[in-house]
């Protein structure tokens, strides 16, 4: 239930077996079937999710168009990042296209553990480090990549997603129509 | 709140559990209903769907994967039972809200069974100690959730728990079956909120209500 959690952890932070117990007793497990939402818009994000089993979206929708900024699939973290730590309103839906298995943090388990457990501080350092440096890679690549490279860039960073995800998904989280990223697949396999 | 809530209710097929059930399916949740019997389980779920088609609503054949697949569990079973699902349900339980609604009768319905210094609820929570176990509905008659306006006022629900996230999401529970939710103090007032229905009960027997009766604190 919690394996592919604490493996993760031991990758950036060593544990031993009193600490995994000790951060074990924060943690929800919590099953999501697909469709089924984490977390809509207008509520305030109450957790931390991090993917043991399945795939999640987050999206934002504006005039009835959704705009995909962020897939989770195993190993993965995804939250209303804002929300939870402001308890402001979210702006994004989260939600399951897969059947899925998740370990949720609340914020009090989250600030708690921050307290109590300077490994568990370490990980989240580390982890929100690696977010920002992928959130900075996908900036430049939005305003400065050609389609085509955007698309080539996605799916040889994310292989996995690439291949569980719809494409008309890839096309939003890319900030493209579907119409559009058809073209330019075409042109690319012509081109080959 | 928009997100939809699953609540698990264990023992889904006694006259609380489906009371409660029935009420729910009607709020904004996604009701799992786990119970001993299949068939009874079923013929409940399909009563449910005939009342309310559009109620969200699954019979799960495992207590252990609907409460792990639950935000928020209710433990609706006898008393006595009570230690063989906390058992079953403890590491799914982890950090939920697992509500208590049990009162530990003993035989000739004039007290309870538990030492003065516990309660059903406490003992739940020691069997379950990282869960957030809340007590509610245990003041009200199963009867009630049919006909939770008795002379022409909302049947009150007390409430009582450790943990203050909790105890606001089982009062929005409380409010979505009909009830209307008070919020009574900590866990160690299940204590007071277990002797209450112990009277509850005797005046019942005493004046006839016919179990068709409930809490009402009266205030300006
Ligand atoms: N009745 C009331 O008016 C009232 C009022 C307030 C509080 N309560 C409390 O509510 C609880 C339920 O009372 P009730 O009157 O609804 O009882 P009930 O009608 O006898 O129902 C008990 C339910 O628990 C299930 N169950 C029994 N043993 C179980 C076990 N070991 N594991 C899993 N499920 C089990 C039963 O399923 P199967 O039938 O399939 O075995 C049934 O669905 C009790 O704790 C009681 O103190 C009752």
């Amino acid at each position: 239930m919690y394996d592919l959690f604490f493996q993760k952890f031991r990758e950036k932070v060593p544990l031993s077996v009193e600490e995994e117990q000790q951060i074990k007793s924060y943690l929800t497990p919590k099953k999501l079937r697909k469709r089924q939402y984490l977390l809509q818009e207008g509520d305030i994000c109450k957790t931390l999710a991090f993917v043991e089993k399945g795939a999640l979206r987050e999206y934002s929708v504006d005039n009835g168009s959704e705009h995909i900024i962020q897939f989770a699939v195993e190993g993965w973290t995804i939250s209303d990042l804002f929300s939870f730590l402001t308890g402001e309103p979210a702006i994004y839906n989260i939600d399951a296209l897969e059947d899925s298995e998740l370990i949720l943090i609340t914020r009090t388990a989250h600030e708690e553990l921050l307290q109590t457990q300077p490994k568990y501080e370490t990980y989240n350092r580390v982890l929100i480090t690696s977010a920002y440096v992928a959130l900075q890679r996908r900036l430049t690549a939005s305003i400065s990549l050609s389609i085509e490279e955007r698309y080539t860039n996605f799916t040889t960073m994310y292989p996995d997603i690439a291949q569980r995800v719809p494409q008309h998904m890839i096309a939003s989280y890319l900030g493209l129509t579907p119409e559009t990223l058809s073209r330019a697949r075409k042109k690319m396999t012509t081109r080959k | 709140m928009n997100t939809k809530q699953t609540i698990a209710v264990i023992g889904a097929t006694g006259n609380m559990g489906a009371g409660i059930a029935r009420n729910l399916s009607k709020g904004n949740y996604r009701l799992l209903l786990c119970a001993n019997n299949q068939e009874k389980l079923q013929a409940l779920v399909q009563d449910i769907r005939r009342h309310n088609a559009a109620a969200d609503i699954e019979a799960v054949d495992c207590t252990v994967e609907a409460s792990w697949e639950a935000d928020s569990i209710i433990v609706a079973v006898p008393y006595p039972a009570e230690k063989e699902v906390a058992d079953k349900i403890r590491k799914v339980a982890n950090q939920k809200s697992v509500i208590s609604i049990s009162n530990p009768l003993n035989a000739a319905y004039n007290g309870l069974t538990t030492a003065p210094d516990t309660s059903a609820a406490e003992e739940l929570q020691k069997l379950l100690p990282n869960s957030k176990v809340v007590k509610a509905f245990n003041t009200v008659f199963a009867a009630d959730f049919a006909t939770p306006v008795l002379d022409g006022k909302q049947v009150d629900s007390f409430i009582a728990g450790n943990n203050p996230e909790a105890l606001q999401t089982v009062a929005e529970l409380v409010s979505a079956a009909g009830l209307n939710p008070v919020i009574a103090g900590d866990l160690s007032v299940s204590r007071t909120l277990e002797n209450m229905t112990v009277l509850l009960i005797q005046l019942s027997m005493k004046y006839n209500y016919n179990w068709l009766a409930g809490w009402k604190v009266l205030h300006h």
